[in-house]
């Protein structure tokens, strides 16, 4: 297996190489001359796409220019961990980190990164001619300041998806019984209560055929943020709270204040989620995103919301997954008038999920980490990434043939994300991110374990969330 | 005086190393403690705040639960690991069969790093995929849900730790069995001392620095554990095992809040060397006091 993970890495490798060398053969070892030999380091959370740049693209910039690249890939906890305290520390140990999205403007808040278009536009000997900021897609918006200036290279971004068992959905004998139970076809839900009812029926429907298949995953770990992610990004917006019900007009979460965090939707939202746990794996309360799609893929829930990243190597791997050529793609389910108020600009349905790589002013090698940052950024790397990790960031990668096959694959995850992308969004431009999750997080974890009622922990929450904005000195 | 100077020399490098890993992250910490320093704050320079931040934690009803609970662990944990170890220890003064092999085996968890731990009982606990839930329900009809149940997963960050250190206390417990000297123990048998009367009047008593010792550095390992609980539960479900220890790392850093955080982890040092203390007062100063003519 691992001899067979290295020959795929050096095929991959190989092929990067041979792609990037067509196109701009002495850029890469002219402009990296006064750097041949450098070390950068980098920080980055452990996942499909990460994983390809540590095996993949961070040899084949060594190849091209001399500069070595080590590259950590960890936890989502210690990734923040290390990044922030290197930076907040400057010391200077990584020379690129991995921005997700939602922390962005905390670190802009904070000047932890260098202006990479500025830095680029002082320095034209370091500006590759195959890297373009237009050739992204909008998610790379999410990485620039008010003026424009790019601080970060995407190099991940996924829609959390809606997955479904289409073996499953689509038995004759399945459709027949779930009919005559709830008067409707069997389909991908296109409401909550239709899918809580798949979630019941195929929950019925493991007991009674002797398997363990659940009707619905649920992302609910009771001492990790995950669960207060899935809520807040990818549940609550379908009922039609935006942005965690928090108004950035005085900061205020209750709805006493202005805000709607304890509105009666996100009540609402907070009971249908917490109703699904019982249609659930019972892993789910210790279930973080890397569980949700590991049950998935192991065939123990007949739908989800997964994070996209997982929607290639769940739909197609073999080796890891047990639904191959059984996965269904959909749009999350919404309540009545959310799409109508979503396309009119006002909300979203889901979160647009991913990342960038941006390079810490504490870097002490500034330059070296920003011919790496546009190696990757090149279109010429992205068509196998895509496939590779599940991840799209340039608009022409959807159009590569490669994809193209990966997309028929995956039941149209890349066409779902190219055409329906829009009604995504990431997360809310907050610099106190964390805080406030932290804050709010226990009163979450216990609405999980039935400690405290939806209604009593959405209450307890906004009223958090209003004391650490206080706190933090952004609520008057 | 040359002597002196040697002397002084000697220690040097040790002073050198304590001052610089120990006072100055100390004072450093203690300083930080007395500001409102939080990175992404609106303002995120650190200001002198007083007593606020101490202020504020005699009310975080958050924290004095962590306080609580950690206490209750402890207490669990180490009495546990002595009781089990006292035990194991005197099962290996035995001349009992496979010796050797029980030993070097029983030690092999005190070589495991707790990150380790941690995800090794979390591969053994979660359900759908570790033998211990399937095995439960499957044998006694008992439902193991660790990220559901509170009561369930505060038992398993006991059992884990126990697993974890009882071989240490087991090896501090046979060296102390080791070194006693048999007199005692002979003369009591040929007065007709019976198994308990020996256990009570001579082995415990003679035992009780090597147990106080031990009780000591559990206790202290106990009360500021993070990485077996964080792998494990992550300090759920809800805040059932979030311990003090995990509690500041989660202040300190997700939440960035630094100068909260300090004085949480100066309140918890003031009262870890506070209630090792009393213990010691109460199991050995008392009696220690001078006699009357």
């Amino acid at each position: 297996m691992r001899s067979r993970l290295g020959t795929r890495a050096a095929i991959a490798t190989a092929s990067v190489l041979a792609a990037v060398s067509t196109a701009h053969a002495d850029f890469w070892s002219d402009a990296a001359a006064p750097y041949k030999g450098a070390t950068i380091r980098g920080v980055s959370e452990s996942t499909p796409p990460s994983n390809y740049v540590k095996d993949v693209l961070g040899p084949a910039f060594t190849e091209a220019t001399g500069i070595n690249v080590e590259f950590e890939a960890t936890s989502w906890d210690q990734m923040y961990d290390k990044a922030i305290k290197d930076m907040e520390a400057k010391t200077g140990i990584y020379d690129f980190v991995y921005i997700e999205q939602d922390i962005i403007y905390s670190y802009l808040a904070r000047d932890f990164l260098v202006n990479i278009s500025q830095a680029l536009k002082d320095d034209p000997k370091l500006a590759s001619p195959d890297f373009k900021a237009d050739n992204f897609t909008t998610f790379i918006n999410y990485f620039k300041n008010a003026d424009g200036d790019v601080f970060g290279v995407p190099m991940e971004a996924f829609v959390k998806v809606y997955l479904y068992r289409k073996d499953l959905f689509e038995d004759p004998a399945n459709k027949e019984a779930f009919k005559a139970k709830y008067g409707y076809d069997l389909a991908p839900a296109k409401d909550h209560k239709q899918y809580r009812d798949i979630a019941e029926f195929f929950t019925q429907w493991g007991k009674d055929n002797d398997q363990e298949v659940w009707g619905s995953t649920v992302q609910a770990h009771t001492g990790h943020p995950a669960s207060w992610y899935e809520f807040f990004e990818s549940v609550d917006p379908t009922f039609g709270v935006y942005n965690w019900g928090i108004n950035p007009d005085g900061w205020s979460a209750s709805e006493a204040n202005g805000g709607a965090m304890n509105s009666a939707k996100a009540k609402a939202a907070l009971e249908y989620w917490l109703g699904l746990l019982k249609f659930a794996p019972p892993e789910s309360t210790s279930s973080t995103w890397d569980e949700v799609a590991a049950s998935f893929a192991a065939g123990r829930a007949a739908q989800g919301l997964v994070y996209g990243e997982n929607a290639a190597w769940i739909a197609t791997n073999a080796d890891k997954s047990n639904v191959v050529g059984k996965v269904g793609v959909a749009l999350p389910p919404l309540e009545d008038g959310v799409l109508q108020e979503v396309e009119a600009g006002k909300g979203y349905i889901g979160y647009y999920d991913g990342g960038a790589f941006g390079i810490p002013y504490s870097s002490k090698n500034q330059q070296a980490a920003l011919l790496f940052l546009q190696y990757i950024g090149q279109a010429s790397v992205q068509a196998d990434w895509a496939v590779a990790g599940s991840r799209i960031t340039h608009q022409a990668t959807y159009d590569d043939p490669k994809v193209k096959e990966m997309d028929a694959k995956t039941d149209g995850y890349f066409t779902l994300m190219k055409n329906d992308g829009k009604l995504f969004a990431g997360a809310p431009a907050y610099p106190f991110h964390a805080q406030v999750r932290e804050a709010t997080a226990p009163f979450f974890y216990e609405a999980i374990t039935g400690a405290l009622s939806p209604s009593d922990a959405l209450d307890k929450m906004a009223e958090a969330a209003e004391a650490e904005l206080k706190n933090l000195g952004y609520r008057k | 005086m040359r002597s002196t100077t040697i002397g002084w020399l000697m220690l040097a490098p040790t002073l050198l190393i304590l001052t610089v890993f120990g006072v100055v992250p100390f004072v450093y910490v203690l300083v930080v403690g007395f500001t409102d320093w939080n990175a992404f704050a609106a303002d995120p320079t650190a200001h002198f705040a007083g007593v606020e931040n101490y202020r504020r934690l005699v009310f975080d009803g958050q924290f004095l639960n962590s306080l609580w609970k950690t206490l209750w662990f402890a207490i669990f944990a180490v009495v546990s690991q002595v009781v089990l170890g006292y035990f194991l220890a005197q099962l290996l003064m035995k001349d009992i069969p496979f010796k050797g092999f029980f030993r070097t085996v029983h030690t092999l968890p005190l070589m495991v790093a707790p990150i380790a731990v941690g995800a090794t009982w979390r591969l053994l606990t979660v359900p759908g995929l570790g033998p211990l839930p399937y095995y439960l329900e499957r044998w006694f009809g008992i439902e193991y849900r660790l990220g559901t149940y509170a009561d369930q997963a505060f038992l398993t960050t006991i059992i884990m730790d126990v697993w974890h250190w009882t071989p240490l206390v087991t090896l501090t417990m046979l060296a102390g069995l080791a070194s006693m000297p048999k007199e005692p123990f002979e003369q009591a048998q040929i007065d007709g001392a019976n198994k308990l009367q020996i256990f009570w009047h001579i082995t415990l008593p003679m035992l009780k620095p090597t147990i106080l010792a031990t009780v000591f550095i559990r206790m202290m390992d106990a009360l500021r554990t993070v990485d077996e609980v964080w792998m494990l539960t992550g300090g759920g479900p809800g805040a059932a095992t979030r311990y003090v220890g995990l509690h500041i790392w989660r202040v300190v850093f997700p939440k960035t809040d630094y100068g909260y955080g300090a004085a949480m982890s100066l309140l918890t040092l003031y009262l870890t060397i506070v209630m090792c203390w009393l213990l010691y007062a109460a199991l050995v100063a008392r009696r220690e006091l001078p006699k009357a003519e």
